[in-house]
């Protein structure tokens, strides 16, 4: 695209001014507010706040609420801030998981849930994850109970996976993974969810 | 300076009302394929140019234009919905978000109709053209109604497989075979104009102020041509930036195809083109074949994802609302009519239609689906901005144009034909009200929820909402 590497002429400038202050309208006023409510806010010709906001919501700096009047920040804001610092994990919720190790005899990777984002905050040195797949299907873990569950890593691997909620805001804060062969997980003895239930909990003590 | 909204946010879903379908998977490519082979480019610019010139003789041109404002306008009334909502039932979901439910089921009927037929009308065209293509090449394999028939079966199962599969897989062959098709033809047109020489045609430039009646006619056959740019709306939910991609697309398979249609028509109406209507090249027979192919593969996508929306609503049976674990797409809807799709045109064959006119009156019938639920949305869009409080004059203005024209098409359209193909329009869309007011009676509920699209969900919210 040839008109990306003009420079801004005439009306530009305050084209871009006004967007940006059309975003931080939106910021300030908080989810559902109208597209009438940001252009009396800001003195803006109504053409103009809904011609600004159209494209917004094209680039998806802003979404649509679902009376598709109100508007509030998209998820690509996210993108404007820097990105949040990973969260140390305590020395203590180390040890929790070296002991889960000791005992059982699979992989055991414990991994940080912060604004959607999974980061593998202790992975097992002696079952390095494969590729991505691990992390993948922890981003998909919801915020729907503590109960162990169980999926496929490929045709030969699996893993048990048990959601940590945090014990000071109630927040899902981290995941604990156990991984080994298919056959093993499909049917797990109850020592290995016992074993997992126990550091579990101990873990909700030490995450945030 | 600061404004805090009065009323409390509305409630976000935590999954989308449409989950299930293979949400923001599409990139602008893939969009633009489903709207270009809807249109089908290739087999309008081999049939079209002698229709409008029918009509309007040397002035078949500015026919055209006229076409193809009224398209661009259409194209404005869809997008002002596809840049604010993504849904797989398009036209019928956003009818509902400006005039209600009980013309959004119009407008839902009429393009299944529209849809459904224009898919069968497609596949027809498409084993008429192979069959032609077959017969130029003396390869006489047996009469000719078998092999139209035998096209349209086997050209039917494959669209099955690829709508079964996805767009992601379909995407690739329908871009590949369009721009296949389109550069046949464009050669071949290119040819014609070469042999003609540099200096322009002014017979056909000059102004018609003396023909605009037969200008205004031959519009009706050009505006046929560009039937079908408006589906990649039903890829919205699928799109990865659906408010910008789908939007475009619509708009630039307008642009496109005008242009295309604009240089075939100039090319036939050429001196040199000869007067008897141009004969196209076998291979060209060939290129309409695919073209067409390609356009039942899209006309099947919208009219499942149509179906899908109307059964998560339970307008339909909710069955149609589910889709397959893997391959993400409508498969119950699929199953269902797609064999309708093959078997009609193949019983109408059966029965002694000469498939000829069994094509010529598919294409007729749907464009009145596709009319009617143009001039419904084009009548939605300005209450739909009314409606969320951002309503300015431009909308009004194309509304003000566009209904008109769209409705003066339509009756033109039924004046031109026998009574035949309108009243068995009337009939279906008479059946589908029959079928809203059983329902309304029946499940108020489902009738309630007409509109269904992708809706912004929590995790699309920055910050993501507690739950």
């Amino acid at each position: 695209m040839s008109a990306e590497a003009l420079p801004l002429s005439g009306r530009q400038p305050r084209a871009v001014r006004n967007a940006l202050s059309v975003l931080q309208q939106v910021a300030r006023a908080g989810p559902g507010v109208t597209a009438k409510e940001i252009s009396a806010g800001l003195r803006l010709a109504p053409a103009t706040t809904y011609r600004l906001l159209n494209v917004l919501v094209e680039e998806e700096y802003l979404v649509r609420m679902p009376d598709l009047r109100g508007f509030a920040l998209g998820r690509r804001v996210s993108n404007l801030a820097p990105p949040r610092p990973v969260p140390e994990v305590p020395a203590a919720a180390h040890a929790v998981v070296a002991r889960l190790r000791e005992r059982v005899r699979f992989g055991v990777h414990l991994a940080g849930l912060t604004d959607g984002l999974v980061h593998l905050t202790d992975p097992d040195p002696d079952h390095p994850p494969a590729d991505g797949g691990l992390l993948r299907e922890l981003a998909r873990i919801r915020d729907d109970g503590a109960a162990v569950r169980r999926f496929a890593l490929g045709p030969h691997q699996a893993c048990l996976v048990r959601p940590v909620h945090s014990a000071a805001n109630g927040r899902l804060a981290a995941a604990l993974a156990v991984c080994g062969t298919a056959g093993r997980m499909e049917a797990p003895d109850d020592g290995l969810i016992h074993q997992l239930n126990v550091s579990a909990d101990e873990l909700t003590l030490l995450v945030v | 300076m600061s404004v805090r909204s009065t009323a409390p946010p509305p409630l976000l879903r935590g999954h989308s009302p449409v989950g299930g379908l293979d949400r923001r998977s599409l990139g602008p490519l893939p969009v633009l394929a489903q709207s270009v082979s809807a249109v089908a480019p290739t087999a309008a610019m081999a049939t079209t140019p002698g229709l409008v010139r029918a009509d309007t003789g040397v002035f078949a041109v500015w026919s055209v234009a006229l076409a193809t404002v009224l398209a661009l306008l259409v194209a404005a009334c869809v997008r002002t919905f596809s840049r604010r909502m993504a849904a797989p039932g398009a036209l019928y979901s956003f009818t509902a978000k400006g005039l209600g439910p009980a013309a959004a089921f119009c407008c839902g009927c009429a393009l299944l109709i529209g849809y459904g037929v224009l898919a069968m009308g497609a596949l027809t065209g498409s084993g008429l053209y192979a069959q032609q293509f077959l017969a130029r090449l003396d390869l006489s394999l047996g009469p000719p109604q078998l092999i139209v028939a035998a096209v349209v079966l086997a050209t039917g199962t494959l669209v099955a497989y690829f709508l079964l599969r996805g767009v992601r897989l379909s995407a690739g062959l329908t871009l590949c075979l369009e721009a296949a098709s389109i550069v046949l033809a464009l050669t071949f047109f290119v040819v014609l104009l070469v042999r003609h020489g540099a200096r322009p045609d002014m017979r056909q430039l000059t102004p018609p102020t003396s023909a605009l009646g037969p200008v205004m006619a031959g519009a009706l056959p050009a505006f046929a041509a560009f039937i079908g740019f408006e589906s990649a709306a039903a890829l919205g939910a699928e799109t990865r930036r659906p408010f910008l991609t789908v939007g475009r697309a619509v708009r630039w398979t307008v642009v496109c195809s005008a242009a295309l249609f604009l240089l075939a028509v100039y090319a036939q109406v050429l001196p040199t083109a000869g007067h008897t209507s141009v004969r196209l090249p076998a291979l060209l027979d060939l290129g309409v074949s695919l073209s067409f192919f390609a356009c039942a593969l899209a006309s099947g996508t919208a009219l499942v994802r149509l179906l899908f929306s109307m059964g998560r609503e339970r307008m339909t049976p909710h069955r149609l609302g589910r889709t397959h674990p893997t391959h993400h797409t409508p498969h119950i809807a699929i199953a269902l009519v797609l064999p309708v799709l093959v078997l009609v045109p193949l019983a109408l064959i059966a029965a002694g239609t000469a498939p000829q006119v069994l094509f010529a009156r598919l294409v007729n019938l749907c464009v009145y689906g596709f009319l009617t639920a143009y001039a419904l949305v084009c009548l939605a869009a300005p209450v739909f901005l009314y409606r969320i409080g951002e309503l300015t004059h431009g909308p009004v203005a194309v509304a003000v144009l566009s209904v008109p024209s769209l409705l003066a098409v339509l009756l033109a359209h039924a004046a031109t034909g026998g009574a035949l193909i309108p009243s068995l329009f009337v009939a279906l869309m008479a059946a589908g009200t029959a079928w809203f007011l059983w329902m309304s009676r029946r499940d108020p509920a489902s009738v309630g929820a007409i509109g269904v699209y992708d809706e912004t969900s929590a995790a699309d919210v920055f910050p993501e909402p507690p739950r």
